[in-house]
Parts: C-alpha cells; sequence; structure tokens
C-alpha cells in the first residue's frame, strides 16, 4: 500500500531529501527547518476502489505556533489529510498515499502509527469512541503510558493537560459522567499529554451541541496560546474559529491546494471564489457577501459575529429589508391564539401533546425525564425541539411519534391517542426517522426496504410497486433498488431512512437529530428534501442541536430545559429573546450578530439569510 | 460495573487492600470442593463464611450488603425447591413424603437433595463474590499484566471492550424500538421472537464494528502498542499480607469441609 513511496523523484521545485532525514546527522538546513512540524511533499491519496485522488499533490509546510485550519468543499479529502498526518493513512485505513508526509522530520511511511503518537497527536470527531479508561485521570495517563514514560512525568503531564482544559478538578470521575463538551475537552488533554509539538483535530465539534462547541473551542485557545504547538484543524463551524485560526488552507474539489494563506486573505479576499467552489464560509461573511450583493458597501468582509455587528453599525443606512414572506400556514397558524380561545375545527392542533410526564429507572433511580409536556403541532408547520444534551428532546419526539408509547391521553395525531394505536395505524399517521438510519432498516434489498411497511398495512401489490418506484425515483435510489441498504454510502442511507418513513405518505414526519455526525453538505442535502417536503404539505417535528439550521429551516421551536417546556414559539420569536440563553444554549451566529446591533432597530430581531435582502 | 467503574466513592475495606489475584485464587480450593461435596453442613458454612469474609472485609455499600445477606438465601430456598422437583422420584422410593398430591408424593429426600444443591449453588456465588465486591475490572487487569505476564495489548483491549457493553445495550434498546415502529413486532411465539432477535444483530454488528475500529484508530494515535512495555502506573503489588491471606483462606476452607463433615447431615 505504501508502495509509491520513494519512486516519487517527481515534485520539481522539491529538492531530493534523504529517505530518513531523522536518522541523518544534522545539518544547517536541518536546524533551519527544526520549527517546520509539518511538511507535505506532493501527497495524494486514493481510497481503495475510487478512480481519483482526493487530496491530489498537497504540498504545504506547518510551522511551530501555527493555526491551520483546512478548508475544502465537501469530498476535497480534507478529513483524509487528516486522517494521513499521523499515518493512520496508509497504515491502518485502505487507501493508498503517494508523496510524502514529514511530521518534525520524520517519514510517516518509516515509523508505526503508536511511535509517531510522540510527534503528532490527534483529536477525533467521536468523543465517545475516544476513550478507553474508567477515570478522567487513567485516561489522560494512558498515551503517556504507553511511551513508557516515568510514572512522574505521566503524572505532571496529566495534571497540566487536565489543567489547561479545566478538568482537573473532575479527575476522579467516570469519563461518562462528563457532557460531550466536557468528553470533547478531555480528548484534547489526551492529546497534550502526548506532548507532540503537532496537534490535528479533525472536525472535533460535529456531535456537540453549541455550549460544547464553545467549551471545546476555550480549551483549544488556552492550548494555542503559548505557542509551542502547531495545529491543523478541520472544521465547519467557521464563525467560532476564524479569530483563533492564523491561516487556511482551502481544498479545491479536485483535491489540490486552491488557496493557502493568512485567514483573513482567503476567506474575504477570496469569499466570491471559495463560495462558488463550494467551500464553506463564516456565517457572519455570507450574510455580509448578501448585504453587499444588496447594495451595502461594507469592506472589509467581516469573519466573526462581532465584526458583522461592528461593519453594520458603522453603516448610516442599510438596504430595505424585504417585507416578511408571507407564511406558508394559513395566518391564523402563523400568530396563533392560546389553546383555549381556539377558534373553529380547521384550526385544531395536528399534533397535540397534553400534560406528558414520562419517568424511567435509571440505574435503579426513578428519573422523570419529561415534567408536564404540552405542545401543538399545526399542519404545516416545521417543528424544532431544542435543548441541552439530557434536557429530554429525543424522549419528547419518541413519545410524540409513539415509538416510545406515551401514556394514554397524552399525545393525539388528528384526535387519535397515540398510545392506543397499533404500529401498522400508526406509520399512516406519523414517519420516523431515527438518529442512525441503519437502527431501522430490517429487509435485504432497497426496493423491498421501501415495500416492507405497505405490505404490511395490506396495500395491493401494484400500488405498493408503483410507491416504490416513486420513491427510488425521488430519493434517487433506483439505480440501487437491490443492493442492501447497509452498503449504501451514509448520504443514500438517510435517503433511503426519510424514504420508508414517507412512503405511506403520513401528514407528520418525526427526525431525530437528522443532521448528527454527518458532514456539512450531507445535512444540507438532507434540509433541503425536508424544505421541499414541507412546501408540499408533510408536518415536521425535529430534533436538533444545531441551531443555525433550526434558525434557517423551522417555522417553531420549543426550548427543552430538564424536561420542561421553558419556551414554545415563531422561531423568529425565540431566537431574538434570551430563552436560549437562560437554557444554556447559546443563539446561532446570524441571530447573536444582528441582537446587539446599536443602530438599524428592525435588523435586530434577524436571525437567518432568508430574512435579508 | 462496580461502582468504583462509575466513578462513585467505593467504601473500602480490607480486601480492597489486596491484590486481586489472591482474592481470585484464595476460594479457588473451596469453590472446586463445592462441586464434589453432597452435605448441607458444608455449603452452608462456606457460604456464611464467605459472606461474613465479604461484609468485613469488602464493606459494600448497604444496597449491595443488603442484596447479598438477603438475596443469597432466599436465591437458595427457591433454587432449592426447583431442583427437588426435578429429582427423581423413582430413587426416592424409600424416603417419607411430606406432601401428597394424587399420586404425585414431595419427599423429604427429594427436599433435601434439592436444597443441598441450592447450597452449593449459593456457595459458590458467595465465593466469587469475594474477588467480586473487592475489586475492579481495572485492577484485576493491572495485576494480571504485572504478575501474570498477560501481554498489556491483550488487558487492555479487553478494559476497552469492557466499556462498550453499556453502549451496546442503548444501541440495542434503540434498533429494538425502531424495528417496532417498522413492524417487526409482528408474530408471537419462539419463531417471531428469532427472527427480531436476528434482525437487530446485523445493525447492532455493524455499528459494534465501526464504533470498535474508530477506538482501535484513536488508541493508536496515544501510542497504543508503541513498544514492548507500557508504564504501570498503578502498581498492584504482591505483599505479605497477600500471603497471609491465602494461607487464612485455605486453612479455614480445610477446617469448615473437616467441620461439614462431622456434621451428620
Amino acid at each position: 500500500m505504501r508502495g509509491a513511496f520513494p519512486s516519487i523523484p517527481a515534485a520539481g521545485n522539491h529538492q531530493v531529501q534523504p529517505p530518513h532525514p531523522d536518522h541523518a546527522p544534522p545539518t544547517a538546513a536541518d536546524h533551519a527547518r527544526a520549527d517546520v512540524l509539518l511538511d507535505l511533499d506532493a501527497v495524494s491519496i486514493t481510497h481503495d476502489g475510487a478512480t481519483r485522488a482526493t487530496p491530489s499533490s498537497v504540498s504545504a509546510t506547518v510551522r511551530r505556533g501555527e493555526v491551520v485550519l483546512l478548508l475544502g468543499a465537501s469530498g476535497s479529502g480534507k478529513s483524509t489529510l487528516a486522517l494521513a498526518l499521523n499515518g493512520l493513512i496508509p497504515q491502518a485505513l485502505p487507501a493508498r498515499l503517494d508523496g510524502r508526509v514529514l511530521v518534525s522530520g520524520i517519514d510517516t511511511a518509516t515509523r508505526s502509527v503508536p511511535q509517531l503518537s510522540r510527534s503528532v497527536s490527534m483529536v477525533f470527531q467521536d468523543p465517545d469512541a475516544q476513550i478507553v479508561t474508567a477515570t478522567v485521570l487513567d485516561e489522560v495517563c494512558f498515551g503517556p503510558e504507553n511511551l513508557g514514560l516515568p510514572v512522574e512525568t505521566v503524572l505532571s503531564r496529566a495534571e497540566s493537560a487536565l489543567r489547561a482544559v479545566g478538568l482537573w478538578d473532575r479527575r476522579e470521575e467516570n469519563p461518562d459522567r462528563l457532557s460531550g463538551g466536557g468528553r470533547q475537552r478531555l480528548a484534547i488533554a489526551c492529546a497534550l499529554a502526548l506532548d507532540a509539538p503537532l496537534m490535528v483535530l479533525d472536525e472535533p465539534t460535529a456531535n456537540l451541541d453549541p455550549v460544547g462547541i464553545t467549551e471545546v473551542y476555550r480549551a483549544l485557545r488556552e492550548v494555542v496560546a503559548d505557542g509551542r504547538h502547531a495545529v491543523v484543524l478541520v472544521e465547519h463551524n467557521l464563525d467560532e474559529v476564524v479569530d483563533l485560526v492564523t491561516r487556511v488552507i482551502v481544498l479545491g474539489t479536485n483535491g489540490s491546494v486552491l488557496h493557502d494563506g493568512p485567514v483573513r486573505d482567503v476567506l474575504a479576499g477570496r469569499a466570491e471564489e471559495l463560495l462558488t467552489e463550494g467551500v464553506w464560509l463564516p456565517v457572519s461573511t455570507l450574510a455580509a457577501l448578501r448585504l453587499r450583493a444588496a447594495g451595502a458597501a461594507i469592506d472589509p468582509l467581516p469573519l466573526t459575529v462581532g465584526e458583522l455587528t461592528a461593519a453594520l453599525d458603522r453603516l448610516d443606512e442599510l438596504p430595505e429589508l424585504p417585507r416578511p414572506a408571507p407564511p406558508s400556514t394559513p395566518p391564523s397558524a402563523a400568530d396563533r391564539p392560546g389553546p383555549d380561545d381556539r377558534p373553529g375545527p380547521d384550526d385544531r392542533p395536528l399534533l397535540r401533546v397534553t400534560g406528558l410526564t414520562v419517568r424511567r429507572r435509571v440505574r435503579r433511580r426513578e428519573r422523570t425525564l419529561l415534567h408536564d409536556v404540552s405542545l401543538d403541532v399545526h399542519r404545516g408547520d416545521v417543528l424544532a425541539i431544542v435543548g441541552t444534551n439530557g434536557a429530554g428532546k429525543s424522549t419528547l419526539l419518541r413519545a410524540m411519534a409513539g415509538v416510545a408509547p406515551p401514556p394514554p391521553g397524552t399525545v393525539q395525531i388528528g384526535g387519535d391517542d397515540v398510545a392506543r394505536l397499533d404500529p401498522r395505524r400508526l406509520a399512516r399517521d406519523i414517519g420516523f426517522v431515527f438518529q442512525n438510519p441503519e437502527h431501522q432498516f430490517i429487509r435485504a434489498t432497497v426496493a423491498d426496504e421501501l415495500a416492507h411497511g405497505p405490505l404490511l398495512r395490506g396495500v395491493a401489490e401494484e400500488e405498493v410497486a408503483r410507491r416504490v418506484d416513486a420513491m427510488l425515483e425521488r430519493f434517487d435510489l433506483t439505480a440501487l433498488r437491490d443492493r442492501h441498504p447497509f452498503l449504501l454510502s451514509g448520504g443514500q442511507k438517510r435517503r433511503l431512512s426519510v424514504g420508508t418513513a414517507l412512503i405511506s405518505s403520513p401528514p407528520i414526519l418525526a427526525l431525530d437529530e437528522p443532521s448528527f455526525g454527518q458532514d456539512r453538505a450531507r445535512a444540507a442535502e438532507l434540509m433541503a428534501i425536508l424544505d421541499e417536503l414541507n412546501a408540499e404539505g408533510t408536518t415536521i417535528v425535529l430534533v436538533s442541536h444545531d441551531l443555525q439550521l433550526v434558525a434557517d429551516h423551522a417555522s417553531h421551536v420549543a426550548v427543552l430545559q430538564e424536561g420542561r417546556v421553558v419556551a414554545q414559539g415563531r422561531t423568529d420569536e425565540i431566537l431574538a429573546s434570551t430563552v436560549l440563553d437562560e437554557a444554556g444554549l447559546r443563539r446561532p451566529p446570524l441571530a447573536r450578530a444582528f441582537s446587539p446591533l446599536r443602530h438599524h432597530e428592525q435588523w435586530r430581531s434577524l436571525s437567518r439569510l432568508g430574512q435579508l435582502p | 460495573m462496580s461502582a468504583a467503574d462509575r466513578g462513585e466513592q467505593a467504601p473500602r475495606g480490607f480486601l480492597h487492600g489486596l491484590n486481586p489475584l489472591v482474592t481470585l485464587a484464595a476460594p479457588l480450593p473451596a469453590m472446586v470442593g463445592m462441586v464434589v461435596v453432597r452435605d448441607l453442613a458444608t455449603p452452608a458454612l462456606v457460604a456464611v463464611a464467605a459472606i461474613a469474609l465479604i461484609l468485613i472485609g469488602a464493606r459494600p455499600a448497604p444496597r449491595v450488603a443488603a442484596a447479598i445477606v438477603i438475596g443469597i438465601p432466599v436465591a437458595v430456598l427457591v433454587l432449592g425447591f426447583s431442583f427437588s422437583l426435578w429429582a427423581d422420584p423413582a430413587a426416592l422410593t424409600a424416603s417419607p413424603a411430606i406432601v401428597h398430591i394424587g399420586d404425585w408424593r414431595y419427599t423429604q429426600a427429594a427436599a433435601l437433595i434439592g436444597l443441598a444443591t441450592g447450597l452449593r449453588v449459593g456457595a459458590l456465588v458467595s465465593l466469587a463474590l469475594i474477588l467480586g465486591t473487592s475489586t475492579t475490572a481495572a485492577t484485576l487487569v493491572h495485576a494480571a499484566i504485572q504478575h501474570l505476564r498477560l501481554p498489556y495489548r491483550v488487558g487492555y483491549t479487553a478494559l476497552a471492550a469492557f466499556r462498550f457493553v453499556p453502549r451496546f445495550a442503548v444501541e440495542l434498546e434503540l434498533i429494538r424500538s425502531a424495528h417496532r415502529v417498522r413492524g417487526m413486532a409482528e408474530g408471537r411465539g419462539p419463531i417471531a421472537w428469532l427472527r427480531r432477535g436476528l434482525s437487530a444483530v446485523i445493525p447492532l454488528l455493524a455499528g459494534a464494528i465501526r464504533h470498535a475500529e474508530r477506538v482501535a484508530l484513536a488508541m493508536d494515535s496515544r501510542g497504543f502498542g508503541a513498544s514492548d512495555t507500557r508504564t504501570e502506573r498503578t502498581i498492584v503489588p504482591y505483599r505479605r499480607r497477600d500471603t497471609v491471606f491465602v494461607i487464612v483462606v485455605l486453612a479455614t476452607t480445610i477446617v469448615l469441609f473437616a467441620v461439614g463433615g462431622a456434621i451428620p447431615f
């Protein structure tokens, strides 16, 4: 798999280096390079079975003190490149690496991954998949112990690493007791304890709620403050990181380096170009670009929430705001009255939760997961249920959809008591899409999977075949109809799971964390499908921790805190109020940028790109 | 998972200060003995001694202590009665009957055989709990690596795998509810039950393999396996008191078996 090395004397502008520079006697050039912690020389990576290399022919050096953000369009190979930096590619993952990766002067092809951990540490996306031991302290000690360091060194490194991320006081605890953000901070401490000069983070906040994201970046700021490390970061929550990053490397769709330079030069200077290339920009920058196109003289482009606020306040006049789009739902649904003075039968909620309390035994103790929750969902709504981890969001959604049967009389869909409906009937009223699509696949082919529900309900075979074909067509799965569902790609699995929920044409679709652990492009693809369904009349209820996604797509929001609904209402109103902050959440970037505006009063309640001119 | 694994403050008695390998090894002769003996007194004495040792030596939390003190005798009686129903009645015709129901006789001999079996199971469980209440999986693995030359790669991989269990329980629950929603709940009886079970296995395995792969990558990236030895921060020493413990437990075992043999039932 690494046969291609060192047969490439190709990269013409690079000097041919000795095959094992770390073994050669030090030269003056080596000393000059001492601060080069990462040296990529024409690196191309081809996944097994792929026809072209992504990334392709990437050359770059990263020095001590630099914080490099690796950006790229979906499929440009930025995560792949990150995995090559400590030798996991090609040593542990099936892919071919051409070119050379040098960390602290060591060719990754000449050492095993564990040995390279002295030079480069990694933080991965899933905090749960990085924990091995039973206490926080043991966890941080695990790496240094593997390197065979003396016990005193292990402990002193563990202490300084845990102090850096603010977990020293919790060292005796089981990592499971930490929040998502806490566990990811622990993963950073574990990387720090290896004392490797280069740290690589691959989407470290993709699985976290907004507070967790903030926590992780506060910890990372602490790490880079002393300038002893070089950091390479793959991240899509750009608004959180731009003021931390010193340099950006952008990979184009073909996998080669599109831009490499200081963060402001690249993100602000090349914003339009990056946008057309499909590279993600900070939401603040996107908003400014949009305003610029509408005639606002914003220069330079803002990269952070604070800069956007300041840029708008500097302008005396802003382009006129578009009139709010007429709500797609009947007007009465928009400013709907309280449940007590419901006017007519047409205005009755499609799904109604009244006084729902859910208790469950957790570790031999009775815990109340939901306290007396009441909630209405009207036809055509897109309701987002938000809250911190453990607030009861998924429990509520499962009870609403009858996945975990609620107490009788507490959940009604179109007047039917969900607790009394059998699963076959329920599937016609509400479709449920699980967080992990694999959990719900039960048949051996894509077509059978789609046909399963209607056949079970006794729909005539011809009709089933017609619907299956329509669904395959709609979700772009026709060519894969005989494939086993488990062999689909991640995005295809997600589309199939939505298809199986939709095939009985239920009026309501419920989705549990549809964007969790997915890359941005795939999440956007799914949200586009949901927008389309909603436009066709499907009512949608979803649970999400991504508040910008909620701002962009939801018509209504219910905020849960410790099992209680602390607020519910129209998305704009919820985002403009302080209720999210009070519930331990953070408002999405645009809401944070607009609400503190000193001028332009009517702009303060805006929260999504779609509302801008 | 023991209390310490959950990060709770574990109550500590002198058993916690011993090398877990001796709390594993010392009761072994008595456990083998339980397989051989047939009387009532010996297993009863052994069980009482083992439970006393746990209560004094491991000082379990009140809830655990209650479960042991009440749970084991109850389990012995329930098991004893169930076993007595299985005893071959033909072999026991000579024995006086306690209960007649038509032709069926519940004999004294059957009751005694059942009780003896129940007591032996109870004694075995009590002996095993000496280890179970006084140490954690991690300490046992540390001790095995340090004193039994268990390769650390095996030991730590086992510990990492140990963490999967609660995760899989949650995942299985999710898969079950997902399948129920999809209409897999159809049908009763063992075949439908088996089908439901099997259909949950594939997604569980797929998820497990992916998770294990990620954990393995993370462990590699943190230097796991970088060299043949690894710093053991937690030294699990073998001290004189460990030898003393083994000798005392063995001596007690011999005495209990002797006394038990002398008692005529």
